[in-house]
């Protein structure tokens, strides 16, 4: 008996691991060590121990996640573009502030050269910082995604920030004139078309996701959907190990205490008996 | 009331007994089982991507609630039991019933607000779920606390076996209750969670066969293995509390 109770917890120790690893398969968020992000799909997972990166190489596009053991969310966004990508970013050409249900991000914008665009969200995560940037290379666009706080209360569209965003980084300024309505799973945006030019907007909360798109725009609803699927599904896993020993070391001492007493009682049993036994002894 | 019990004799009941070939097949089959369980919770279930680590004690906190319900379901049996046959052996049954219940729903109440710690900011809440648990640990911490304070043998026995059986309505509601109202925030993982449920997740192949071992373990292995060993004690011990009563009624 004891042999098939050991042949059956080794059966269900092979099939809890083989179920574990589908589980994982199936879940439609990728895990690190250090945070969580939604799976791209179409998109070629690149990721690391320690990064999470999807690239899409039609669109010469990478999005990429990663924790940098650098307190400053704009030098390690600095680090992480240079590390990666092999960007080295001067100044950039917008930077901002927002403050989003997880903490402040540092929203930044970079055009290394001619045909390259870096479009990245930091906020530092204690010691540490997390960057969170789309990458495009591709000489036929040019791309920048950004988040911008809406002023005053929370509207449900993203107009006013969307022709704020389009007046200041679009080159030239040109009349967008067609509006389109993109139901993406990101959310619905509401898009502004030009010649050879998209604005995309979305309101989520009190921000405005913005997507600019100049050249062959075609691709700019799936870029900015996945890159913003990742910014708002993105999440760090709470470090809660210490919670998980104290509850395992409680269990452990409420069991202990329970069979001790057994012992106890027992030695106080045998203890009771040789004094009645020396009793009777003293007696005869 | 004075009812009649079957008395064991002494000499017999006195001497330490070997353990029954079973009983040593059950303890080993605990230790390899607890052993098992625990690695399949702590290392072969996936971590939980919104709760973290902490997720996995579920597999000790779900469980030792079927434990502690296995547990108090026996002390029922054996209320039962004694009220019918008057053996002192079903009393014992149900005494170790409680004592071995009340350690498990003290697990589950423990680990239970460890967990809410960080899941829902808070150790404790009066949650209709949380406040019955506490309500059933203390129904049954009355039932130890009331037997000791009885003097009277058979009255001790025939009372607390239907405190025994009334009490385990406790268990009952704590089970039941968050099907029941619409109010808790205490996740439902078997079928469909209440709409204010905090902390849920989803009860994937991977949690299913990390569950099932522990709860069927809880369930049956361990509270009887413990109660069988509880009993055996509490059946030495009243045997010498009887040669100790009858020693000093000599003396006298």
């Amino acid at each position: 008996m004891m042999r098939a109770y050991i042949s059956l917890i080794s059966i269900l120790i092979s099939a809890g691991l083989l179920l574990a690893q589908d589980d994982q398969a199936s879940l439609p968020y990728l895990q690190t060590a250090a945070f969580n992000l939604p799976l791209l799909e179409g998109w070629q997972n690149q990721r690391g121990d320690a990064f999470a990166q999807f690239h899409f190489a039609e669109a010469q596009a990478s999005i990429r996640a990663a924790l940098l053991e650098l307190p400053d969310p704009i030098a390690a966004a600095g680090t992480d573009l240079n590390r990666a990508f092999g960007i080295e970013p001067a100044s950039p050409i917008y930077q901002d502030k927002v403050n989003l249900a997880d903490g402040t991000w540092h929203v930044l914008l970079y055009e290394p050269d001619d045909v390259t665009s870096a479009s990245v969200m930091a906020r530092r995560a204690e010691a540490q910082s997390v960057v969170i940037s789309f990458v495009e290379r591709d000489p036929e666009m040019r791309v920048l995604m950004l988040t911008i706080a809406q002023n005053g209360d929370a509207r449900k569209d993203a107009a006013a920030e969307l022709d704020l965003a389009w007046n200041l980084l679009a080159t030239p300024a040109a009349d967008l004139t067609e509006e389109t309505v993109f139901s993406l799973p990101s959310g619905q945006w509401t898009g502004l078309a030009g010649d050879s030019s998209l604005a995309m907007g979305m309101a989520f909360g009190n921000d405005s996701y913005i997507a600019i798109g100049e050249g062959a725009t075609s691709k700019l609803p799936m870029l900015a959907d996945a890159y913003n699927r990742t910014v708002l599904g993105f999440f760090i896993t709470p470090d809660n190990s210490g919670y998980l020993a104290l509850a395992l070391a409680a269990s452990f001492a409420i069991l202990a205490l329970l069979i001790l007493s057994f012992f106890w009682r027992s030695r106080n049993i045998q203890k009771d008996l040789q004094l009645i036994e020396s009793l009777r002894q003293a007696e005869g | 009331m004075t009812a009649k019990t079957k008395q064991e004799p002494l000499p017999q009941a006195v001497a330490a007994t070997p353990m029954p070939g079973l009983l040593k097949l059950l303890t080993m089959l605990s230790l390899v089982g607890f052993c098992c369980a625990l690695v399949l919770g702590l290392f072969v279930a996936g971590t939980d991507i919104q709760q973290g680590e902490i997720q996995r004690i579920f597999y000790i906190h779900m469980p030792s609630f079927f434990g502690a319900f296995s547990a108090f379901g026996l002390t029922v049996v054996g209320g039962f039991l004694y009220l019918w046959r008057k053996s002192e052996r079903w009393d014992r049954i149900a005494l170790a019933g409680v004592e071995v219940g009340l350690a498990f729903a003290l697990i589950n109440l423990a680990t239970g607000a460890i967990w809410a710690r960080p899941i829902w900011n808070t150790w404790w809440t009066w949650d209709p779920r949380l406040t019955s648990a506490a309500i059933m640990a203390l129904t049954y911490a009355a039932y130890l606390m009331l037997r000791a304070g009885i003097e009277d043998e058979a009255r001790k026995r025939s009372f607390m076996s239907v405190y025994g059986i009334f009490a385990f309505t406790s268990v009952l509601v704590t089970l039941f209750i968050i099907r029941v109202v619409p109010e808790t925030i205490h996740p439902v993982i078997v079928g469909a969670s209440p709409q204010n449920a905090q902390g849920s997740f989803e009860a994937t192949s991977g949690v299913v066969i990390a569950l099932i071992p522990s709860l069927l373990l809880w369930l049956t292995v361990l509270p009887i293995t413990l109660i069988w060993h509880r009993s055996r004690i509490e059946r030495r011990l009243e045997a010498v509390n009887r040669l100790k009563m009858q020693i000093l009624s000599e003396q006298i």
